[in-house]
């Protein structure tokens, strides 16, 4: 019952790696489509999420609210698929997206340069040289993209509990690793992570909600009470209890939805 | 059979996998133990080696000096020599910084189970864990300076391993069982090459630690025997360094033919010639 999130770089065979460990396991597999996911819900055209979940940002890029709300509606849609477990998201920082979440299984899968550039140049018929441009571009995209919205490099072995690297080892090798360790005490889904991940795809889905009107809050959910936190003194003011009172019957899961006015907000609000 | 270089910030893990690790295979280890031999065969004070190794906090204006890289550089020789024979698994050494291009070496990085480590180290130091988590991460830039500095290769680069596993998620038995398993796959079975390969960059380290005593800015490669040594000169000192580096390398045991290549040490030609 894991929920598996493998992160890679371009033409690494990560996807290769996304698609046997699912079969191996039996799981589900989730990547672009989630995106379209989003799109369709959120009715935001699927590019422009594409842009806000791959292009690193420009400076005032970073803080815009379409930014901000294209990212709550990726993972809105991201945590209610995952939330019944037995999944393996392959793309864009799955592992940071669903960090609160306990027993979430996060790999990396590297390649070495020169292997990754062959891939790209068999697979695009280019060049050696323009591959290798197009994948250190892509590379340092996606870094910078992490390091600017989440403040650390996605190339840090500590934000994954595996990293493999193909070369020595094979996309089979890769996948039996991870399959062992997925079905490891450690990551088996308990009823506190399964309730970890309803609450976490709840809080999500109450900020995309949100997000768009009022950009600036936090929302915290656990066993279906929900509170946002704003900085604003008059707690939002009446328009945001409106919206509240319409969402608290519009979406199935809440007990309680509450507005906290608050400088001082939970780590692992959203 | 393979070598297995373990590697961790938490040197109390490398211990405990690389002896779980060589006891579930019949295999030897290989770690800090040697230190004292190493620096008995080379007349090196013990402290001293130790401290390049990265293993006690050196001032910032001794991180450069030439004793240190010469120290390094006897380490790695006599490490790669002890590694020829195989079935060995390697901790604590720096091994995963300069067995390159090996490919019957399997390199693992452990992240400790750092929530862990930052509620210990609070306890021991009377710190808040915020507080311990912050030093934890100073200690692991530090270190990472360390290894650009000693060997021009950032051990935080997960592409340098072949597997790195978070042990603060993944039970040390799995992990164990990670390396055992993977031990066993063929591309990690010593092929003529590769211990051919394992050789030459023993030669290399040999050979470099001998010019250390007296030379500095040496780089070298080798290769079935010939050793090709780069390193830096003025014109008027060519001749005579090409020499020295000859004779010096020549005394190597397995050196067959030693080529020089110097080149022209511009900043300190601009430098001499405004005298």
């Amino acid at each position: 019952m894991a929920i598996i999130t493998i992160s890679r770089g371009s033409y690494s065979m990560g996807k290769a790696v996304a698609e046997q460990v699912a079969a191996c396991l039996g799981y589900t597999v989730i990547s672009r489509d989630l995106l379209l996911d989003a799109s369709t819900r959120f009715q935001i055209p699927e590019i422009k999420l594409i842009r806000a979940i791959h292009d690193a940002p420009g400076i005032l890029a970073r803080f815009s609210r379409s930014q901000q709300a294209y990212l709550a509606y990726i993972r809105a849609a991201l945590t209610e698929r995952v939330r019944d477990g037995n999944v393996v998201y392959h793309g864009l920082a799955g592992h940071l997206l669903l960090k609160e979440v306990p027993g979430v299984l996060k790999v990396r899968i590297t390649a070495d340069l020169e292997r990754r550039v062959e891939n790209e140049r068999r697979r695009e018929g280019i060049s050696a040289q323009e591959a290798r441009e197009t994948i250190l571009r892509d590379d340092q995209q996606r870094r910078g993209w992490t390091r600017s919205l989440h403040g650390v490099d996605p190339w840090d072995s500590n934000l994954y509990d595996l990293v493999v690297r193909i070369g020595a080892l094979t996309v089979a090798d890769a996948v039996s690793f991870i399959c062992e360790a997925a079905r490891s005490e450690g990551f088996r889904a308990t009823e506190k992570s399964l309730q970890a991940i309803r609450d976490l795809a709840l809080a999500c889905r109450i900020k995309a909600e949100l997000v768009e009107e009022f950009p600036a809050l936090g929302i915290t959910c656990q066993y279906g009470n929900a509170i946002v936190y704003t900085r604003d003194k008059s707690a939002g003011g009446d328009r945001l209890h409106k919206r509240l009172d319409t969402l608290g019957k519009e979406i199935q899961g809440i007990f309680n939805l509450e507005v906290h006015s608050s400088e001082d907000w939970p780590p692992d609000a959203v | 059979m393979p070598i297995i270089i373990i590697s961790s910030e938490a040197p109390a893990v490398e211990e405990q996998i690389a002896a779980r690790a060589a006891k579930a295979l019949g295999y030897k280890t290989l770690g800090p133990e040697v230190l004292p031999a190493i620096a008995a065969k080379h007349a090196i004070p013990e402290a001293k080696l130790a401290e390049s190794l990265g293993r006690t906090p050196t001032p910032w204006w001794r991180r450069q000096a030439k004793g240190r890289q010469q120290y390094l550089a006897c380490l790695e020789a006599e490490v790669l020599d002890r590694l020829a024979p195989d079935n060995i698994v390697c901790w604590g050494l720096a091994a995963h910084l300069y067995v390159l291009g090996v490919s019957h070496a399997l390199k693992a990085r452990l992240l400790p189970d750092n929530a862990r480590l930052a509620e210990e180290l609070a306890g021991q130091r009377g710190v808040t864990p915020h507080k311990a988590a912050k030093l934890i991460e100073g200690a692991r830039l530090k270190r990472s300076q360390w290894s650009l500095a000693a060997f021009g290769q950032n051990e935080l680069e997960p592409s340098m391993y072949d597997l790195v596993i978070n042990l603060g998620q993944i039970d040390p038995d799995e992990a164990v069982g990670a390396l055992t398993t993977a031990v066993g796959y063929r591309k990690f079975q010593p092929m003529t090459y590769s211990t051919s390969s394992l050789a030459d960059i023993a030669l290399a380290a040999k050979v470099k630690a001998r010019l250390l005593g007296s030379l500095s800015d040496i780089r070298v490669q080798a290769r079935d025997g010939t050793v090709v040594v780069t390193s830096k000169a003025l014109k008027r000192e060519r001749r005579k360094k090409t020499a020295a580096i000859k004779s010096l390398a020549g005394e190597v045991p397995g050196v067959n033919y030693v080529e020089v290549h110097l080149i022209n040490y511009v900043i300190r030609a601009a430098a001499e010639s405004f005298r």
